[in-house]
């Protein structure tokens, strides 16, 4: 499989070089995913998707463009490929549009990072079909099950294999695979509401889903505890986040790290590094290499060697995503362009013990839209999530905000629990801020 | 791509990678002249005359195999979507055009149906033995025996909503360059504190062919001109971001003078006031929302609620009101695909039926749900053209176009005029909802804190939250003016995004959580 791919890459690289490109780069992915889903004890949808998808880099007469397509009848692709160069030669040059230093091509890891399952390829329908049932047998086997209205379940098995190669001598490819399975349950309030929430686990491996009712029993606990929610008055409060709700947050927190936002000059941390742009407790890394890591890869999307990196290491900022053109631009080494595995620092404490200290404050379960300014660093996110009292979870609350600056607010983080939550590229436990503003009635 | 989707309902104005805070416009609506083009009439095959796709290789004796696959193992409806999609941008950046990509998307999706189970299954090969594959695939969601593809296809005739004065595919890419380079030095000249320019000029070229079992056969092209322009400006060490998005279906012509003057005046304008913005207040407060984008309230509040699919399966906080009160008899809420030019418009839906304009709210009564073919069984009632998918790679669901607020009897001023302590909200970003407890969410990037009765001083990024049945009984005045907006929002469900359309008179919401902050 992986022979033929890397042949066909290059058969590519050939076309756009004969087409007039003096470099380029090229990409070809392959994939396979079987979406199953069902709801309330019958089948809803079952869609099964073969895919595959070219993309070129070209780099003609000091100027660049890039195209992708799924049509690759021969033909066509010619076609495709000189109008694309002659697309290009009517833009602008560009003297730091250029492939990566072979340099970074080397030292690619060899250790098997555990993220292709050959197993998934035996999964039939009725392995498929047995997990959407066990979703809801979960989601329907506990206390309260009365007052479901409704539960969807979802599994997903996807198995994909890259290759790429450049002009100026990258050639790699691997094989990639994940299956997921979702539950989503809804409950009759008693005014009418219907409020749901969900539960959901991605692994690399079937072997590593978690065992059979565990997701749907979950997702119907989380939907349950929806009941009664309603909103309670402003203030400034100690606010617990939990580990799921993370990924949201932390997508904010590092867009304007990128090359494009700091040379664009929409990024917070412009001339911060080196410097606290956090609580102490916060260390933030790259892991590209995290055995069976939802966002684990040899290479990046350049061909770029990918080692763990420190972004922010006890609060102080390390390190941006550069990729090699907006490096180029602002006089700096290229890194890599995006986020692979982001990884939060764990604590050793547990989300109860975060939530035991707490004498007046929230914990928030889910982020509800909002957005963040990239430049500005202001937020404003809508949240549902838990009164705190003494010590203990009471009321459940919903339609509340919560708002700040990126370089105030994660000053304000004064623990980190032990809670990684593992189904996401974004990995983080819970965290607990200090004095964080938050809208209610 | 391992995110969860299942719960995912939320819109987003569309932004080049790594922008975040480009807004919409209030302004005209962003039309072409709504002149239909005369068409032939209705045929019957044999000789099926498909204008765009029998150069891809697609004929009756491909779509007969297609379905007949589909329908082997005896599902009662089967559909074929055959998409081609052209997608170009050219991107400024530091005053050089020096950024293009293009991409292709071909291919064909084939679904089978029984009852409300769906099969389903795509290729990207246009062939036969490609698509009897897919076929056979999409139909094991049914288990019995083989039902026949129609002896006949009918090629049904369309509106031509939005036609391309000047296509795409013939116009080079020498020809748009001016447009960026031109729009560029016109921010740069509208304020000297400008430091960062990005634009991005899009366009897409394509047809879509929907075939189903019933012999239908519609064959619709789909222009789409898209435009996304964010700057940066700098004033005493202190930045702000701020843009403008707009996006229609049409060819060339869309990006005439009068329209970029405008863009290139209001990016400068929204951008350079946020250097006098304060933060915005907390808490509960009364809330007018300006005509134009606002109506991305409607949106949350209650559109993706009236979405039929969510109803029969009984999970919207709609799901048991049609015929009740919902809101005050000023209110009347409609979502319609058939706004000539909108960013939201069709010709047809995405399984070949024909879009209304679709009353949700009337006068303060829930209406009607937006119905797919699914739905529309279930319920019993006829298709409302709201069955649409993001490409030939997914199955249709109900999906929204175009959504606007009726106008009702108050002025603008006097609406605002009547609120002591509040803000004022004119542009958006995002928004976002949960479909059962109704909760929603709009982020503002442009408005005033309104202080007795006058607007004072901007405000900008903060995020309201609300609970959709109760928000809109609080909407108590209406403004008379109807304001569509031309920006290129898409929305977003179940993994799937779809372009949409947003309009609203000035309203206001009598009282509604302000998530701002206390600094």
């Amino acid at each position: 499989m992986s022979e033929n791919l890397l042949d066909r890459a290059k058969d590519a690289l050939t076309l756009a070089k004969k087409a007039g490109a003096a470099d380029a780069a090229t990409s070809l992915r392959r994939s396979r995913e079987v979406i199953t889903k069902w709801r309330d004890g019958k089948l809803e949808n079952v869609s099964d998707a073969v895919s595959r998808a070219l993309s070129i880099q070209l780099y003609v007469d000091g100027r660049y463009g890039s195209m992708s397509t799924s049509d690759l009848r021969k033909a066509a692709l010619e076609r495709f490929v000189g109008d694309a160069v002659a697309m290009v030669r009517a833009l602008a040059k560009d003297p730091q549009r250029k492939l990566p230093d072979p340099s970074a091509y080397a030292d690619r890891t060899r250790d098997d990072l555990e993220i292709f399952d050959p197993k998934l390829a035996e999964l039939d329908a009725n392995a498929r079909l047995g997990r959407v049932r066990a979703l809801e047998a979960g989601a329907r086997g506990g206390d309260g099950s009365g007052k479901i209205v409704s539960v969807t379940s979802s599994f997903t098995d996807y198995t994909g294999e890259i290759a790429r190669v450049t002009s100026n001598g990258f050639e790699g490819s691997y094989q990639h695979s994940y299956v997921s399975e979702e539950c989503e349950v809804s409950v009759k309030d008693s005014d009418g509401r219907r409020p749901s929430d969900w539960s959901n686990a991605s692994v690399r491996r079937y072997a590593d889903l978690p065992a059979s009712g565990v997701t749907g029993r979950d997702a119907t606990a989380r939907a349950l505890a929806r009941l009664g929610a309603k909103k309670v008055a402003s203030g400034t409060k100690t606010v617990v986040i939990e580990a799921r709700a993370m990924p949201s947050l932390l997508r904010l927190l590092i867009a304007p790290l990128s090359g494009s936002n700091l040379q664009q000059k929409q990024s917070f941390y412009d001339g911060q590094v080196g410097k606290r742009v956090a609580s102490p407790v916060l260390g933030l890394s790259d892991e590209p290499l995290l055995g069976r890591g939802l966002g684990s890869r040899p290479f990046d999307s350049e061909g770029m060697t990918l080692k763990r990196r420190a972004l922010i290491a006890a609060g102080n900022l390390e390190g941006y995503y550069l990729d090699v053109y907006y490096a180029a631009k602002l006089g700096l080494s290229p890194t890599t362009g995006g986020p692979t595995n982001l990884v939060v620092k764990p604590g050793t404490k547990s989300l109860d013990a975060l939530i035991g200290d707490v004498k007046d404050g929230f914990l928030i379960t889910a982020f509800l839209g909002g957005n963040s300014n990239a430049t500005t660093g202001a937020f404003s996110l809508g949240f549902s999530g838990f009164l705190l009292e003494k010590g203990e979870k009471r009321q459940a609350i919903a339609e509340m905000n919560v708002a700040g600056k990126h370089l105030d607010f994660w000053k304000k983080l004064s623990l980190v629990g032990s809670d990684v939550y593992p189904y996401s590229t974004l990995r983080s436990p819970s965290l607990v801020f200090q004095g964080v503003s938050v809208a209610g009635t | 791509m391992h995110d969860s989707k299942l719960h995912r309902r939320d819109l987003l104005l569309a932004a080049a990678a790594g922008l975040v805070g480009c807004t919409g416009t209030t302004g005209t609506p962003s039309a072409s002249p709504p002149k239909p083009a005369p068409l032939p009439p209705a045929k019957t095959t044999p000789g099926l005359a498909l204008a765009y796709f029998a150069a891809f290789g697609v004929d009756e004796k491909l779509i007969r195999e297609g379905l007949s696959a589909a329908l082997e193992k005896g599902a009662e409806r089967a559909d074929l979507y055959f998409q081609h999609r052209v997608t170009t941008w050219l991107t400024l950046e530091d005053g050089e055009v020096n950024r293009a990509s293009t991409s292709v998307d071909l291919g064909v999706g084939v679904r089978a149906v029984r009852g409300d189970q769906t099969g389903y299954a795509y290729t990207e090969e246009i062939g036969l033995d490609a698509i009897r594959n897919a076929g056979a695939t999409a139909a094991v969601v049914a288990n019995g025996a083989s039902r026949a593809a129609p002896e006949s296809f009918r090629v049904g005739e369309l509106p031509r909503r939005f036609p391309a004065k000047l296509a795409w595919d013939g116009v080079p890419v020498g020809k748009r360059l001016p447009l960026l380079t031109q729009l560029d030095t016109k921010v740069r000249a509208g304020d000297s504190r400008i430091r960062k320019v990005s634009i991005s000029l899009g366009s897409e070229h394509g047809a879509i062919l929907v075939v189903d079992s019933e012999g239908r056969v519609f064959e619709d092209l789909l222009p789409m001109a898209q435009l996304y322009l964010s700057c940066t400006a700098e004033d005493k060490g202190r930045r702000e971001t701020n843009g403008y998005n707009l996006a229609g279906r049409a060819g060339f012509e869309f990006f005439n003078e009068e329209r970029l003057a405008r863009v290139a005046k209001e990016a400068v304008a929204r951008t350079v006031i946020l250097f006098e913005s304060v933060a915005a207040p907390v808490g509960e407060m009364p809330v007018v929302l300006a005509a134009g984008a606002s109506g991305i309230l409607l949106h949350e509040a209650i559109g993706h609620g009236m979405e039929a699919d969510f109803n029969r399966k009984n999970t919207s906080i709609y799901a048991d009101k049609i015929g009740k009160n919902v809101a005050k008899d000023l209110v009347s809420i409609v979502d319609d695909g058939t706004l000539p030019g909108a960013h939201g418009s069709i010709d047809v839906d995405d399984e070949g039926n024909a879009p209304e304009k679709t009353l949700l709210v009337d006068k303060g009564v829930l209406a009607t749900y937006l119905h797919d073919s699914i739905s529309a069984r279930h319920y019993g009632v006829k298709p409302t053209g709201n069955g649409r998918r993001e490409s030939f790679r997914f199955a249709p669901m109900p999906r929204m176009r175009s959504t606007y607020m009726l106008p009702g009897p108050h002025e603008a001023e006097e609406i605002i005029r009547s609120v002591k302590k509040g803000i004022y909200c004119s542009r958006f970003t995002n928004g976002q909802v949960e479909i059962g407890a109704g909760d929603f969410t709009f982020y503002v990037k442009n408005g005033y804190l309104i202080e007795d009765g006058k607007l004072t001083r901007p405000i900008t990024d903060v995020n309201l939250i609300g609970n959709g049945p109760k928000v809109l009984e609080r909407v108590d005045m209406v403004g008379r003016e109807l304001e569509f907006d031309d920006g290129g929002w898409t929305c977003g469900k179940n993994g799937q995004g779809v372009p949409v359309s947003l309009g609203m008179p000035a309203v206001r919401v009598s009282s509604i959580t302000v998530g701002g902050r206390k600094s």
